[in-house]
């Protein structure tokens, strides 16, 4: 065997064990979701079943559906998306290109929010949201999500405004246009990508996120990551529908990751090789 | 005070109608609740349900059947009280937690929750619940003589009381029991354990693990409700006394005897994985019939008999906790109570009563247990008088030879307030504990080793 060949195999060896080692989580859920909870308890584990979508339409359509949960896990990561976008775009040009005082303190104070362990924040936050009667509620949530989504919305487009020349912002300003013109004729377009980027991470983090929710969440607002959990219970965990609720948890998610694979993976590198080092 | 005393005719009788209606389907039972005649039972306690008829109260709980069951009869209380409640299912690890920020922050969310036994010492010393002994004592609110306080069990009411004050009411319980294959024990001759020796040598002759069959398996995964919900017992009947002195003492040969005990039965005997279980993974291992006895809840007999995924249905049989070489037996104490959240206008505190009232009553267990329309029974009722029902016990003993009897046994004879340390740093400890435990089972260190840790670790608290 000659080298090159060995090294094909061993990297075929290790890129396997990491891909079993990723993707076995997610083929558990997807078969197991499947099964009934007979064959789910059975061993060895089956491979050939009968599949059935039973425990799709218990959590789907049963007393405990997650139809709400799954809305308001929507409401929940589009708005912060939204919002974030909003504010992020502006405040991102504004650190990339702008002179101003107290900018470097701004980028930093930007950032320190992201250096508190959440769990130490949750207490407090939940006392700002119950005294302003905002627990239990979209707006309530979507603030605070804001909190870390926001400041790594802004550091992950600073990157993309960096990278655009100055000469074509001058230009624009050359034929008089002005400075918010040049910034949505001019400089957005060229970051499309960054912006899809960003878009993507902020609604993952919101799609995903468990540990704020749990405690400002309430009977009216419950996203599905909280609902998900009621499937374990005291009594008995039910493996089947906790699995099904997964899976459907996992579909936008999927989804807007392939929609948004290319950028993704642009986005990544950008971030890794200019993102910090720069600055 | 009131004469009224139903005899157990009546109470069937309103029983039989309301299974009969029950059994037309939740929409009719909805229906059927809104009449006056299903409220009888209550309307004939001496005081006035719809004292503070208009108020909201959201009532926190956690998924699980027996709240569901409750959960179901909510409209009864409507009609009965003119109170709203609002439920909300919060699982229980998240409910310790998110009910002591909204004590600690005194934001009245929950005007009462589903709460954890342990955690009433540190409750009562920030005043963050009231006790129930006012509610209890003032005539206005409570018929004592149609309530009956001493029908509620007493293990699990001196289990959320402090310094003799009742701070929870209990709703639904559970005890620790051995539950054991009969099949197995039957052909080898075996009779479920009387002692922990025993325990041990009927584990030695049923594990055979070429056959996947272990011979018996115990929570392993650490966490306070975890495996320190079943070594305490194990403490406690090695001899070992918690508060040593007047000083919170977790080490000592007691202590490591009990250790080494429970270390070499799931070393030797219970399947690999059981390091990393929990009850709800126990259950499922014996159901599937590859562990051939088990002591944990005696509420997951329901999970063992499910005819959806058990293979052992028919097969099983029940007995109190062996004896320790002290000679007791102990079984956990374990009750979801109510109580009263101290933060709430007084209006609202009146509702909450009335709720707890309403759902600990004599009346609501039957209807959420035998008498309940849907397909989940509970098997945790509060009260001694249900546990004596002919209807309750055919139900319960459904379940497996000397269900009943070992759930009642261990309610009455074999529970021991001291059981756990009742201190108000004991989700602290607990989690000390958890983890000097499985320090030893996993092996990281020795079983003195990992005790002495422990009481290393303990005594700061203690101070502070």
């Amino acid at each position: 065997m000659t080298a090159r060949r060995f090294r094909i195999i061993a990297l075929l060896g290790i890129s396997t064990v990491f891909l079993l080692a990723w993707a076995f989580p997610i083929v558990w859920s997807v078969l197991n979701s499947l099964k009934t909870d007979t064959d789910v308890l059975a061993y060895p584990p089956k491979l050939v079943f009968s599949p059935t979508l039973e425990a799709y339409r218990d959590v789907l359509f049963g007393s405990g559906s997650i139809l709400p949960n799954l809305l308001s896990s929507i409401i929940i990561s589009v708005g912060t998306t939204i919002v974030t976008m909003l504010m992020a775009v502006p405040a991102a040009y504004a650190l990339a290109r702008l002179r101003f005082r107290g900018k470097k303190l701004a980028g930093f104070y930007v950032l320190a929010t992201q250096m508190l362990p959440p769990v130490g924040i949750i207490i407090p936050y939940f006392l700002v949201l119950r005294n302003i009667g905002w627990i239990d509620t979209y707006q309530g949530i979507i603030l605070i999500y804001l909190s870390f989504s926001l400041p790594f919305a802004i550091w992950l487009l600073v990157s993309y405004f960096e990278d655009i020349p100055f000469e074509m912002e001058e230009a624009a300003y050359l034929d008089g246009a002005s400075r918010l013109k040049t910034l949505w004729r001019i400089i957005i377009p060229q970051v499309r990508g960054g912006i899809a980027v960003t878009v993507v991470f902020v609604f993952l983090n919101a799609w995903n996120e468990f540990l704020f929710a749990v405690v400002l969440s309430g009977n009216t607002v419950r996203p599905v990551t909280v609902a998900m959990f009621n499937f374990v219970s005291v009594e008995q965990t039910l493996w089947a529908k906790l699995a099904a609720v997964s899976v459907l948890a996992m579909l936008p998610v999927v989804v807007l990751g392939v929609v948004a694979q290319k950028h993704i993976v642009k986005g990544l590198t950008v971030g890794a090789v200019k993102g910090g080092g720069r600055r | 005070m009131a004469s009224f005393k139903p005899t157990r005719r009546t109470l069937l009788k309103s029983g039989t109608a309301a299974a009969a209606l029950a059994a037309f389907g939740p929409g009719i039972l909805r229906h059927a609740s809104a009449q006056d005649a299903d409220l009888a039972p209550y309307k004939s306690a001496q005081i006035d349900w719809r004292q503070v008829s208009g108020e909201t109260i959201t009532v926190a709980v956690i998924p699980a059947s027996y709240f569901e069951n409750l959960i179901a009869l909510a409209p009864q209380f409507k009609s009965l009280t003119g109170i709203d409640v609002r439920f909300e299912k919060i699982p229980p690890a998240q409910i310790r937690q998110k009910s002591v920020i909204d004590l600690t922050s005194k934001t009245g969310t929950y005007a009462t929750h589903a709460a954890d036994p342990m955690y009433y010492a540190l409750y009562a010393a920030n005043k963050w619940v009231e006790s129930l002994d006012t509610y209890l004592n003032d005539k206005a609110l409570t018929d004592q003589a149609w309530f009956k306080l001493d029908d509620i069990i007493p293990a699990w009411r001196s289990a959320n009381g402090v310094d003799g004050k009742l701070y929870g009411m209990p709703y639904d319980g559970e005890v620790t029991i051995q539950v054991y294959r009969k099949d197995l024990y039957d052909a080898k001759g075996l009779k479920p354990a009387d002692t922990l020796e025993a325990y041990m040598s009927n584990a030695a002759a049923l594990n055979t693990p070429n056959d996947r069959v272990w011979g018996a398996a115990l929570r392993g995964v650490a966490g306070a409700g975890q495996n320190m919900y079943i070594y305490p017992s194990i403490f406690r009947e090695f001899g070992g006394d918690w508060m040593k002195g007047g000083k919170l003492t977790v080490n000592g040969p007691e202590a490591e005897a009990a250790l080494a005990w429970y270390v070499d039965i799931m070393k030797k005997y219970a399947p690999t994985a059981a390091a990393n279980w929990n009850w709800p993974d126990i259950a499922d291992a014996f159901s599937q019939g590859t562990v051939a006895s088990y002591i944990d809840a005696h509420s997951s007999a329901s999970v063992i008999n499910n005819p959806e995924k058990s293979k052992v249905i028919g097969k099983v049989a029940y007995a109190r906790w062996p004896k320790g070489p002290s000679g007791k037996r102990t079984t956990s104490i374990w009750n979801w109570g109510f109580p009263i959240n101290s933060a709430l206008p007084e209006k609202k505190r009146k509702a909450t009563w009335l709720f707890i009232q309403w759902a600990a009553s004599a009346e609501t267990q039957a209807r959420t247990a035998h008498r309940f329309a849907g397909p989940t029974k509970r098997s945790g009722v509060n009260r001694t008088s249900v546990w004596k029902d002919p209807d309750y016990i055919k139900l319960m003993n459904g379940f497996g030879e000397n269900f009943v009897e070992a759930t009642m046994g261990a309610l009455q004879q074999d529970t021991d307030v001291d059981w756990r340390p009742r201190v108000p740093q004991w989700p602290a400890i607990g989690d000390t504990m958890a983890t000097a435990i499985q320090s030893a089972l996993s092996g990281q260190a020795t079983i003195k080793a990992a005790l002495d840790d422990a009481q290393r670790r303990i005594e700061p608290m203690m101070r502070g």
